[in-house]
């Protein structure tokens, strides 16, 4: 089996920890602009069945650091509009011969779907209400840069919990790291079961966030209120909209981070959005790198087969790439 | 002809009868059977030591998908799957394509079932209890009646308005028919693919709420006490459901329930990575629901077993979770689970695992079947069942064109061994050549 990133729930610590490492790595040298790993014979697929602009940027870019060649699909162009089933066109990918994918599908799961007839590696940019594993790495790279550690951290994430796929990555990244981690919402935004969920559950805003390090704002879909599930949006800004006022009861040093995009206004105010508290522009940036970091992390495990590996014209055999060192210190200096 | 079942434990629920003894069958019928029999003039010898001899097997809820859904199953490959699975009566489902809600329908149905290619087993249909199963307005039931179906249903689509259901059952108990009823609020399930609780929530799934199963589950079992409608309640999976039933039963409500062995087998965790085997309708729920249910079972409120056979076509099924269609395909291995997870774990005696796989259903629909009594089958209807053969179940050889099966893989103990409908309609490869012997 191919090495996949379909979610933080699968990850082991080591794992996670591999992985902010190298993104921290990454960052370091594309700032100071020392030379990066280069994947350049390998093709990612970026099949983005629902619409996305900043993570699909952010795997794009990340993508050009590495030198890898990006092949673009998206919902409105591909042949599932005309009716191809999912696994259809993930075997079709395979056999166009591309070296792994990226994607984004509306459907909780779908990626371990395409994960197992794709046959290479395959990312998860978001599925469904399910995981969104790169997000989490991200913010999880924010937060230690500024607070040195995620141990012993308090991270209160705030809002439509129930819907959200942020929400569940983030809270399996930060409690495997050993944080203390909270969810805040109303009942009707907050899984009824949250057993397997690894939280502690505040119906209340003040307790929820009380002494928090870190507070991660939802963002609050406005169809909510058509299934019933809101009265208003000016009510629930008013119960838990993270401001001025009520970030007075988390912690004095909290971070108040963001997936975007923002609803300002309604999730968080200007103050909580772009004041000293915010680190939602470093969460945006800091996602290149951990998208560097898994992207190279898949695509030089040494668990990955040439791809197809059904292939059985002979000639064509491919050759076994010489094994990448597992760090990014290992790329050739220029 | 006169054929003779040779010194096996026979089952007969319908006579309350457990004894180890002989049967025989001459010229399509059941003649005799017990501890001594006329043993003179055998044509042909089963011995079936070791095995047990019961009424044919009676399935209450399968789906042949046929008109309109032949990719999934025919009329032809579900009574074979039948006759091997030891069925030799089963009911069908009117969530065909259209649906079963006319009476023409009903006669293809019937003259298909009874052709040379199908499996031999007897088909009682199920009519729609609304047109288009919408839900909107009845169907000409006496006319369906007449035609032959043993119960109405909507199935999948279950009738959402009580004022509508109570008509239903209104005209439902005049023409003497029994509704099966599916029970499910739809506004609480919308968009919804599995048990509401810790694994939806884990894998970020709408969850159906067990409420939306109890909340029908008692209204029409309200329906049923005060218009005295029969009332069929089809696979209940709550332990909510089955103390319901249990009142409802206790008040006097002419109610009865079946289950099906995914829901005695599998909790919500089955669902594991999303695997689309284990969806069905009502959900996979917990390990509390199955202890009750056990105990349902054991106390009568759950009369019967259903396969609830549902094949559907690998690529409906090999598609994200939230899009794959409910439930599996049954008929081949609903002996063989409910011997493992049941009779062999002391849920179920031998005598009760019978009753619930023929005896009751064919008691509760009106039909005639699950009995060994001579003369009150329309021809010998007996299953030889061997409780202690061990097998691996495997989706690739069975009879159903589906292959949606989650028991594959699974080692169960008891097979069904050989089937008669009037003659042998099916016989398993593991019943030993050495066995059947043919007097010259």
């Amino acid at each position: 089996m191919p090495r996949n990133l379909l979610g933080i729930r699968h990850l082991a610590q080591d794992d996670i920890n591999e992985l902010i490492s190298l993104a921290a790595d990454f960052k370091l040298r594309i700032i100071e602009g020392k030379a990066v790993p280069e994947l350049s014979k390998e093709v990612v697929g970026m099949l983005f069945f629902e619409n996305s602009t900043r993570t699909r940027v952010s795997f794009e870019q990340a993508a050009h650091y590495l030198r890898m060649k990006t092949a673009n699909f998206s919902a409105g162009s591909s042949s599932m509009s005309k009716g191809e089933t999912l696994k259809d066109t993930i075997l079709t990918l395979r056999y166009e011969r591309l070296n792994g994918l990226v994607m984004r599908h509306r459907m909780s799961g779908s990626t371990a779907l395409a994960a197992r007839y794709f046959g290479g590696p395959v990312l998860n940019a978001g599925d469904g209400q399910h995981e969104h594993p790169t997000q989490a790495l991200g913010d999880a790279l924010t937060v230690l840069e500024r607070k040195g550690q995620i141990k012993d951290l308090t991270v209160a994430i705030v809002g439509d919990v129930e819907h959200s796929r942020v929400a569940r990555s983030n809270a399996w990244l930060f409690s495997k790291l050993g944080a203390e981690v909270r969810f805040v919402g109303p009942r009707t935004l907050i899984p009824a079961h949250p057993q397997l969920l690894p939280g502690e559950v505040y119906h209340d805003l003040r307790n929820g966030i009380e002494g928090a390090d870190v507070i991660i704002c939802l963002r609050l879909q406005k169809e909510r209120m058509a299934q019933g599930l809101l009265s208003s949006i000016s009510e629930y800004a008013s119960m838990y909209q993270v401001n001025r006022e009520t970030l007075r009861w988390a912690n004095r040093e909290c971070l108040v981070m963001h997936p975007g995009p923002l609803n300002r206004g309604i999730e968080v105010d200007d103050v909580a959005a772009d004041g000293d508290h915010s680190v939602i522009t470093t969460q945006i940036e800091n996602g290149i790198f951990v998208r560097m970091a898994s992207l190279y992390w898949v695509f030089t495990s040494e668990a990955k087969p040439s791809s197809p590996p059904e292939l059985k014209v002979k000639t064509a055999k491919a050759k076994t790439p010489a094994k990448a060192k597992r760090t990014a210190a290992g790329a050739k200096k220029k | 002809m006169r054929t003779l079942l040779k010194n096996g434990r026979i089952l007969d629920p319908s006579q309350d009868l457990d004894i180890v003894g002989h049967l025989i069958i001459e010229d399509s019928q059941v003649v005799e059977f017990g501890e001594e029999v006329d043993l003179s003039e055998i044509d042909e010898v089963y011995d079936c030591t070791g095995m047990w001899i019961t009424p044919g097997l009676v399935d209450p809820h399968v789906h042949l998908r046929e008109p309109g859904q032949q990719h999934k199953e025919t009329i032809v490959s579900g009574t074979q799957a039948a006759a091997a699975g030891g069925f030799s009566t089963i009911c069908c489902m009117p969530n065909t394509d259209p649906p079963l809600d006319n009476p023409a329908l009903v006669d293809f149905i019937l003259d298909k079932s009874a052709s040379p290619e199908a499996g031999g087993v007897f088909v009682a249909p199920v009519g729609a209890l609304t047109v288009n199963m919408a839900g909107e307005r009845l169907t000409d039931l006496s006319a369906l009646k007449r035609a032959g179906i043993i119960a109405a249903s909507d199935e999948g689509f279950p009738i959402q308005n009580s004022a509508m259901m109570q008509q239903a059952m209104e005209f439902c108990v005049q023409l003497d028919l029994p509704i099966m009823a599916h029970c499910e609020d739809l506004s609480l399930t919308e968009d919804a693919s599995m048990n509401e609780g810790a694994v939806s929530a884990m894998l970020g799934l709408k969850g159906m709420p067990r409420s939306a199963e109890e909340i029908m589950v008692m209204r029409n079992c309200l329906l049923s006490l005060h218009t005295n409608c029969q009332l069929h309640i089809m696979r209940v999976s709550t332990w909510g459901a089955v103390e319901m039933i249990r009142q409802a039963k206790y008040l006097g409500a002419p109610v009865t329930c079946e289950i099906c062995p995914m829901h005695f087998t599998f909790t919500e965790e089955a669902v594991g990575e999303f695997d689309t085997l284990f969806k069905i309708t009502p959900p996979l729920r917990t390990q509390l629901d199955i202890d009750m249910i056990y105990q349902g079972l054991n106390d009568g409120t759950i009369d019967c077993i259903s396969s609830d056979h549902s094949p559907h076509a690998s690529h409906e099924v090999e598609v994200p979770f939230e899009e794959a269609p409910f439930g599996h395909s049954g008929l081949e291995s609903t002996v063989g689970v409910t011997l493992t997870m049941l009779t062999h774990r002391g849920v179920l005696s031998p005598l009760e695992t019978i009753r619930k796989l023929s005896t009751k259903p064919a008691e509760i629909l009106r039909l005639e079947a699950g009995t060994l009594r001579p003369g009150e089958t329309p021809v010998a209807q007996v299953t030889v069942i061997d409780p202690e053969c061990e097998w691996v179940f495997d989706r690739h050889k069975t009879f159903s064109k589906s292959k949606n099966s989650p028991f594959h893989g699974m080692t169960l103990k008891g097979k069904a061994m050989l089937t008669f409908c009037g003659s042998e309609i099916y016989r398993d490869a593991l019943f030993s050549d050495d066995r059947y012997t043919i007097n010259e």
